[in-house]
């Protein structure tokens, strides 16, 4: 018994070895097919899933979008209000689960500004910061932070204008009898707050307001969801009590609202391009294997079982599945890689479970497309030969 | 003849023939649909940048710096430049005026306020100093052209969020900032008294109609209509700042150029591409006297977001249509291969090689224009119930778009079945009859 059996497998495979082998061009153009469609699908789905965490990020082009600032308890203005710089220390780790969390310190005062090169005078709002305000890395670069040149400022555009201010020029800024001075090293205008006002180090500005150690506010870029921010500033607020942490809404609540079209959008263009190229796929396969009535015949006619038959076939259609899914996702995953790098100028990352999902797909569609066959298990060997069918 | 070996073919084997239809079908409405979404995308994603609000901050030109701390002005009072009010209609008469979704005129006051809820016989009343943010909640604008226009902050910062009521316009009611509401324990329908600092002038009582929660300094101020700012400061008809929201198209590297330095072709071009910088010029050009800055946070992480999201969907797209085209070429490439021995039988019957391919080029176009005809009817369909779910609104068909899906079906049937016609050609009809 298990010699007949053994038998039968060897003859089984047989068959199928002949029946992929008969046609080189139905062959190919199966496989072609089948690979099409993995490609597609490998390629969409590792684009999605990257493409979505990439869209969080390329969200902080929008700049901070939160901010911890005094509690208002007592002091009447925001601007009397001060924290102690330690709090820069809680938001680190500068990361969290979907980048790289930036933060900025600022302390702002309003001091007296002369320009040593136009002699010009103004009072004019001081904001020591850190990073000196660069947004990116490009704009740090130029002014090139890395060098301990405390004595660069960037001014305010409408600044430059009203005092006739020129990148090179000095400025002395005196508050409360403390003189300090800085050199101008870029003229920014943002359409922003900004715009009127001069950025010099926080340390020039903590020594010129005698608030040594202190800042207003802090700017924090986070990337990520609404939810992973939303959690973010949670844990913020329970480590630095004293202070508050709050989202600036207007990007917080834009970038979700325009996050949820953007992925909505994609999940389902990526989803109805899934099931139609499967459609596709199949009505392809499907044309191919009606073509078989000759095979289906003779094979019933020297007393092959209906069953037999059927999976010998669902057999061959899943090896195709499988040869054109390996095949086609592997080039699809190359292919995204490749998209994801002209669309965000970075590589999309593959995801290993893009791999072996597309070409599960692939088989399930090979196999499914092959059901047509089982209507042929109705065929009467007799009218094939005859050619009347 | 030729049309009744045609029409032959396609009655002799209608479910064949009808199989490589639908998938031509299928394939053509996944391209149609991606393709219209695609076309369509940029100005609905536009839109909903919008929801980040203005985009371009318009200011007088011979303003004093403001000394503008955590939304607190430190100017003297009176200090600085104002601008008209009369003049706002003219915005919605320049170039791009249709791109503009709505702006919001800014009056800021300091003043002095108390909320007579505060106050009880034994406590005296607290008395604030806060900002009166006089602006636009809903306004009807003359456009000078006809009809109206309404716009207002509710347009240019749909982020704020009134818990009750916007003020009316030109009514005694405001809105309060919700930190400032906390402070004064005051609800809607409470009354708060303002009046402006460092004057004497009898208080003005404001009926609160509703809690205002942004996330900013307004949680802090009382917002009120343009027209009581205005009385308050004594500055009839006049704001400071302006806030414009506008549809823009992303900036490339032609926007990126001086319009100093173009040529008129050049400027023509740009003057008349929605560009931020050139609705900027616009708007400077139509209100005299005034400095409009683009906010750079806000216009710029647009358009790279649009810019990198067109483009991916434009991918997308292609990645669609090549997939359908795949699988459309395969079927047609099967139907020939599949029909070798009618082949072989006609050029035993005579039939020159040319004549063959002419006849299943034939029908394979006549398949080609079907499938592509209904195809496109099924990705319209599809690509309306997609615009309706992610945009709520459905894209235009286009004209365009129906050639293209048409002419990609007639090449990729073309294609598919050129290489085994080829091969095809080659046949000797002998071997092939004798079943060999």
């Amino acid at each position: 018994m298990t010699e007949l059996r053994k038998l039968n497998r060897a003859m089984f495979w047989r068959i199928l070895r002949r029946l992929l082998g008969a046609n080189r061009g139905r062959l190919f153009v199966m496989l072609l097919a089948l690979g099409a469609g993995a490609a597609v699908t490998a390629a969409l789905l590792n684009l999605q899933v990257d493409a979505k965490r990439r869209l969080t990020t390329e969200f902080r082009m929008f700049g901070p979008n939160v901010l911890i600032m005094p509690r208002q308890g007592d002091a009447s203005a925001i601007s009397e209000a001060t924290l102690d710089e330690s709090v820069l220390k809680e938001v680190t780790p500068f990361r969290n689960e979907a980048g790289i969390v930036r933060a900025n310190a600022y302390l702002y005062l309003i001091a007296d500004v002369t320009s040593i090169t136009s002699r010009e005078h103004q009072r004019v709002v001081v904001a020591g910061t850190h990073a000196l305000g660069a947004d990116n890395l490009e704009e740090a670069a130029r002014i090139d932070l890395q060098t301990p040149d405390k004595q660069a400022c960037i001014v305010g555009g409408k600044v430059a204008v009203q005092m006739h201010l020129q990148v090179g020029d000095r400025l002395t800024m005196i508050n409360a009898g403390v003189q300090e001075s800085c050199r101008i090293a870029l003229i920014r205008l943002s359409g922003g707050a900004e715009d009127s006002e001069i950025l010099p180090h926080l340390d020039v500005a903590q020594r010129l307001a005698d608030l040594m150690g202190r800042i207003s506010l802090v700017q924090i870029s986070v990337p990520g969801t609404s939810q992973q921010i939303d959690r973010y500033i949670g844990d913020l607020q329970k480590r630095i009590p004293h202070a508050e942490v709050r989202p600036i809404r207007q990007f917080t609540e834009g970038e979700a609202k325009i996050y949820s079209r953007i992925s909505g959008l994609l999940t389902a263009t990526v989803g109805i391009v899934l099931l139609l190229t499967a459609l596709c796929v199949m009505a392809a396969m499907t044309n191919v294997a009606i073509e078989r009535k000759m095979d289906v015949g003779l094979m019933k006619a020297i007393g092959g079982a209906t069953r037999r038959v059927v999976r010998l076939f669902l057999a061959e259609a899943a090896l195709l599945g499988l040869a054109g899914g390996l095949i086609g996702a592997a080039l699809g995953i190359l292919l995204s890689i490749g998209l994801g790098k002209a669309v965000f100028g970075v590589a999309a990352r593959p995801r290993l479970i893009v791999y072996p999902v597309a070409v599960g797909l692939t088989v399930l569609v090979a196999i499914l497309s092959a059901f047509p066959l089982r209507r042929l298990a109705s065929i009467r060997p007799a009218s094939v030969f005859r050619g009347e069918a | 003849m030729f049309f009744r070996l045609v029409a032959d073919s396609f009655g002799r084997r209608p479910r064949h023939k009808l199989l490589t239809g639908a998938a031509l079908a299928l394939g053509m409405g996944v391209a149609t649909a991606a393709l219209s979404v695609a076309l369509d995308v940029g100005d609905r994603l536009a839109k909903e940048f919008r929801s980040l609000g203005a985009n371009l901050l318009v200011t007088p030109k011979a303003d004093s710096l403001p000394l503008e701390i955590g939304g607190v002005d430190y100017r003297p009072v009176n200090a600085g430049a104002y601008l008209p009010e009369a003049d706002l209609p003219k915005l919605k008469t320049i170039f791009w005026h249709n791109n503009i979704v709505g702006f919001a005129p800014i009056l800021e006051v300091p003043v002095q306020a108390w909320s007579p809820a505060s106050q009880t016989v034994l406590t005296p009343k607290v008395s604030n100093e806060t900002t009166l943010i006089g602006t636009w909640a809903r306004h009807n604008v003359a456009i000078p052209d006809g009809g109206t226009f309404v716009t207002g902050a509710e347009r240019t910062n749909p982020w704020w969020q009134v818990d009750g009521q916007w003020f009316g316009e030109g009514a005694l009611e405001c809105i309060v900032g919700q930190n400032f509401a906390r402070k004064n324990h005051l609800h809607a329908g409470d009354t708060v008294n303002v009046s402006q600092r460092g004057t004497t002038a009898a208080a003005t009582a404001l009926k609160v109609t509703g809690i205002l929660s942004t996330g900013g300094v307004e949680d802090d101020a009382i917002v009120g209509p343009l027209s009581i700012a205005q009385t308050l400061a004594g500055k009839k008809g006049e704001y400071r700042k302006l806030y414009v929201s506008a549809l823009t198209k992303p900036e490339d590297a032609f926007a990126r150029k001086d319009p100093k330095t173009m040529t008129p072709v050049e400027f023509d071009r740009w003057y008349c591409t929605p560009y931020i910088s050139a609705i900027a010029l616009q708007i400077s050009e139509e209100l005299p006297g005034t400095d409009v800055r683009v906010i750079r946070r806000v216009a710029e992480g647009e358009g790279q977001i649009l810019t990198h999201v067109q483009m991916l969907l434009w991918l997308v797209t292609l990645a669609a249509m090549l997939a359908a085209a795949l699988a459309v070429g395969a079927s047609s490439a099967a139907s020939v291969i599949e029909r070798q021995v009618e082949i072989g039988l006609m050029k035993a019957l005579g039939a020159g090689s040319g004549t063959v391919g002419f006849l299943l080029a034939a029908e394979q176009l006549l398949l080609a224009f079907v499938g592509g005809g209904v195809g496109y009817a099924l990705g319209i369909i599809l690509a309306r119930v997609l615009g309706e779910k992610i945009f709520g609104a459905a894209p235009e068909p286009t004209l365009l778009v129906f050639f293209v899906v048409i002419g990609l079906a007639a090449l990729v049937t073309l294609l598919g079945s050129a290489i085994p016609l080829r091969r095809a050609s080659r046949i000797e009809p002998a071997p092939i009859l004798r079943g060999e």
